[in-house]
């Protein structure tokens, strides 16, 4: 309660205000740019913040990275491109509501889960910074390996018709996180005698291969004018019995969401695509799933929203950025002199409330900007196919580019692009691809930790409870999925059977 | 509030003291610092703060620049093309060195002429405040008696390096482990899956001013002024120490007035009162050393990692 009273005279603060509107209204653009991940928008911004008045400085991007959070569910709805990686999950549905005639519906829907998620994540780091905390230090590396395998156990969800089409395209994402530099030896792993591997490959060149470079090359190869979507430029939010319908999932990804956001490492991809699958789990309609479901956009796209406000969890009590994004907003504390950690309470109390009140302006900010914003964007993908995808080809060759100002990030795009074409042709799933890619390191980098405090002891994985608990939540699921599947191709082979006996 | 007066305050000293000092001339107009650090990083909030007291000594304008990509590899790569007239230099760290051996880029250290050092970041061991190791020695007996857990926040890095020297060094069994940076190391120690970690002071700031954490010993030549109880870790008998670097180096071929204009700025700059209050602050410290004396420094640190990169069987 006194967190609240303490942020409110904040609210009226002009150079708050002004910085949390511009940093929420850049966020949106930057997240919406297919390859400008959350932590380049924030980056772009970083220089004007040294002459910035620190709480005002802090507000801008810590605004940005809520902007930006929400501003990557556009393309993913509008161009089957996700802006961020932790808009991936929205592809699904979100796509397919746009095809159907409904992206208004879509944008409001994921601009309202949003909302919510951002609400819940704030209200949550402005009363239970402390108790959020503890959960992150009682994470070890077994815990974290396990967490990484309770997340691959969704790609039994996101394969669609065929599960080993699914784990092959699961084993690609898995193989191209392996390269760059060895998480235990610190050697350098195929990376071929090139310095711009060594790094490794990030996970937004490969997104934006796969889906929209990928999606340019199929629609030209087709000759005819493609399915031709048009939908009114205008926002629809869901009415009273969507909404009600929509809680359920934005609780859920609220959930994960929150929980995923205060562990340092995990971040807002896992949240999404676990929130989508435990939303479709417990979804009264499970088969609208991929078929433009509302809950599969409300789901992750209120959990990666979530994660924006919870990031700062450990950010703020340990001075431990847990991602991207809160490093350079760790950055940007440290340039003003502060050191986020449990001091930052006590000694700069004045910018902590003024942050909580910048970013309550910022989420309300989003929603005024989002309304303002989509029907424009709306407006730009109904344009000719032609001016479009050349638009896009424009802005995902120079985003790309702009990462390291490397021609050698572009290649690896492009080749992204060349292979889902293939995987297009010969109907392989994305979506594993992106989350073994994103999750591959955290498993084998804990895995391999874990082995060596343990001494290549095993029983490390069954003695820590938390990592006990979540691998055997892991193998449950996996069982579950195989045994429904089965029984799905049981009971077809069953009818099949059935109707050539009556045939017969 | 505090901090924006004093760089007013001091700004305002420096240009006042730059005055007479601008009639030494500096080759070029414009010097720029080269970092493979992004903003907002540790060596780019540590050149930018420099520059604001450089300038005005060197007698030239002085920016930062972030070339960031393959640790380092790439802004290597830049400099080593570069005029060598004194116009870009680059801000080197460790891992300058670790990025050469490690991946053989096609330009390495040995392509850049070591120009002069400004500071060494004093690294220390860390355990967490509610750990029972109240010494050093306890650390060592515990590994001694089973089997000791040390954590370093990078796999190629000083700090991995310094723990496996002390290993050898006291012959115990210990796991070195490695991670992905300074915060997952800190959650580790603080959660008592490692008994100690090893850092700069600078990243431990939060954690040490709030009790957190307890410093055990530096790895450090002599003890750290702002922290006179901590003892070294030679003083507790293992002849382990390190020297995380923070220097220049530039294209080959520096010619000679950039080099005396740089041997008499840094001194001067490091003497300013001013400075000296921020730098103290982030613990850093002190130690010029003019080229001469740097060249040799590096060529003997790379000589030093390297090997310690073979024993290790990380590069063959």
């Amino acid at each position: 309660m006194d967190t609240i009273l303490a942020s409110l005279p904040y609210l009226l603060e002009p150079s708050i205000l002004i910085a949390a509107m511009i940093g929420v209204t850049w966020g949106i653009l930057g997240g919406a740019m297919p390859g400008i991940s959350p932590s380049i928008t924030m980056a772009l911004l970083l220089p004007f913040t040294y002459t910035m008045e620190p709480t005002a400085a802090i507000v801008l991007l810590a605004s940005t990275y809520i902007g930006a959070e929400y501003g990557g569910s556009v393309p993913a709805i509008l161009i089957r491109t996700p802006g961020t990686n932790a808009a991936a999950a929205t592809v699904l549905d979100g796509y397919e509501m746009n095809k159907q005639g409904k992206a208004g519906l879509a944008l409001g829907i994921s601009l309202y889960s949003g909302f919510i998620g951002s609400m819940i994540g704030l209200a949550l780091l402005m009363l239970l910074s402390k108790p959020l905390a503890g959960v992150a230090l009682a994470f070890t590396p077994p815990a974290y390996f396990a967490l990484g395998i309770l997340g691959l156990s969704v790609i039994a969800t996101l394969s669609g018709d065929s599960l080993v089409k699914g784990l092959i395209a699961a084993l690609l994402g898995l193989m191209v996180a392996t390269v760059g530099t060895d998480p235990v030896t610190g050697s350098n792993r195929f990376t071929f005698g090139s310095s711009d591997l060594l790094g490794g490959i990030e996970p937004v060149m490969i997104m934006v291969g796969l889906f929209a470079m990928s999606e340019l090359l199929a629609q030209a190869s087709k000759r005819d004018d493609i399915n031709k979507i048009r939908s009114r430029p205008k926002i629809e939010f869901p009415g009273r019995h969507l909404a009600k319908r929509l809680i359920r999932p934005q609780l859920l990804g609220a959930g994960i969401g929150s929980f995923e956001g205060v562990m340092p490492g995990a971040g807002g991809t896992i949240a999404s695509f676990m929130s989508y699958n435990e939303a479709r789990r417990w979804s009264s309609k499970p088969d609208e799933f991929g078929k433009g479901s509302p809950e599969g956009i409300a789901a992750p796209e209120t959990a990666n929203n979530a994660v924006a406000e919870t990031a700062l969890v450990p950010l703020l009590s340990f001075g431990i950025p847990g991602s991207n994004s809160t490093a350079i907003l760790l950055g940007g504390f440290l340039i003003h002199g502060l050191q986020p950690g449990p001091m930052l309470f006590q000694r700069s109390a004045d910018v902590i409330s003024g942050l909580y009140a910048g970013l309550f302006v910022a989420i309300v900010g989003m929603v005024v900007m989002g309304l303002a914003m989509l029907p424009i964007c709306i407006w730009m993908v109904n344009r000719p196919r032609p001016y479009l995808n050349a638009f896009i080809l424009a802005l995902i060759l120079s985003g790309i580019y702009s990462i390291h100002g490397s021609l050698f990030d572009v290649g690896i795009m492009l080749t992204a692009g060349l292979v889902g074409f293939f995987m297009r042709i010969l109907r392989f799933p994305f979506l594993p691809t992106v989350l073994g890619l994103v999750l591959g390191y955290l498993v084998e980098s804990n895995f391999r930790r874990s082995l060596v405090l343990s001494g290549d002891d095993y029983t490390v994985f069954t003695n820590d409870w938390i990592s006990l608990g979540l691998l055997t939540v892991a193998a449950l699921f996996i069982a579950g999925s195989i045994i429904k599947r089965a029984a799905a191709a049981w009971r077809r082979d069953e009818r099949a059977a059935f109707s050539e006996g009556s045939e017969g | 509030m505090y901090r924006s007066c004093l760089l007013a305050f001091s700004s305002a000293v420096a240009m006042f003291a730059a005055a007479p000092l601008q009639a030494q001339e500096y080759p070029v107009d414009t010097v720029t610092l080269v970092t493979h650090s992004s903003p907002g990083g540790g060596s780019d909030v540590f050149l930018r703060e420099l520059s604001r007291y450089l300038g005005p000594i060197l007698g030239a304008t002085v920016v930062v620049e972030n070339v960031t990509g393959g640790s380092g590899a790439t802004a290597m790569a830049n400099l080593a093309q570069s005029p060598a007239d004194g116009s870009r230099l680059y801000a080197t760290t460790p891992t300058f060195i670790y990025t050469s051996l490690l991946s053989n880029p096609e330009y390495s250290f040995d392509d850049l002429d070591p120009l002069v050092n400004f500071f060494i970041d004093p690294e220390v061991i860390f355990t967490a405040a509610s750990s029972p190791y109240e010494t050093l020695e306890d650390v060592i007996q515990h590994a001694r008696d089973g089997r000791g857990r040390w954590g370093a926040a990078n796999p190629a890095s000083l700090e991995r390096q310094s723990l496996e020297l002390l290993k050898a060094e006291t012959g115990v069994n210990a796991a070195v482990v490695t991670h992905e940076g300074g915060g997952d190391l800190m959650i580790n120690v603080l959660n008592g899956t490692l008994e100690i970690g090893v850092g700069e002071i600078q990243e431990l700031k939060g954690q040490l001013e709030a009790g957190e954490i307890r410093l055990l010993a530096s790895l450090t030549s002599d003890r750290i002024e702002a922290y006179p109880d901590v003892p070294t870790v030679q003083e507790a008998g293992y002849d382990v120490f390190v020297r995380k670097f923070r220097g220049l180096a530039g294209p080959q071929g520096l010619p000679d007035d950039v080099i005396a204009a740089w041997e008499r700025a840094v001194p001067e700059v490091l003497a300013l009162q001013e400075y000296k209050a921020i730098y103290e602050a982030n613990s850093l410290r002190a130690e010029f050393m003019p080229n001469e004396e740097y060249q040799a420094f590096i060529t003997e640190f790379a000589t030093e990692t390297e090997e310690f990169l073979r024993s290790t069987g990380v590069i063959e």
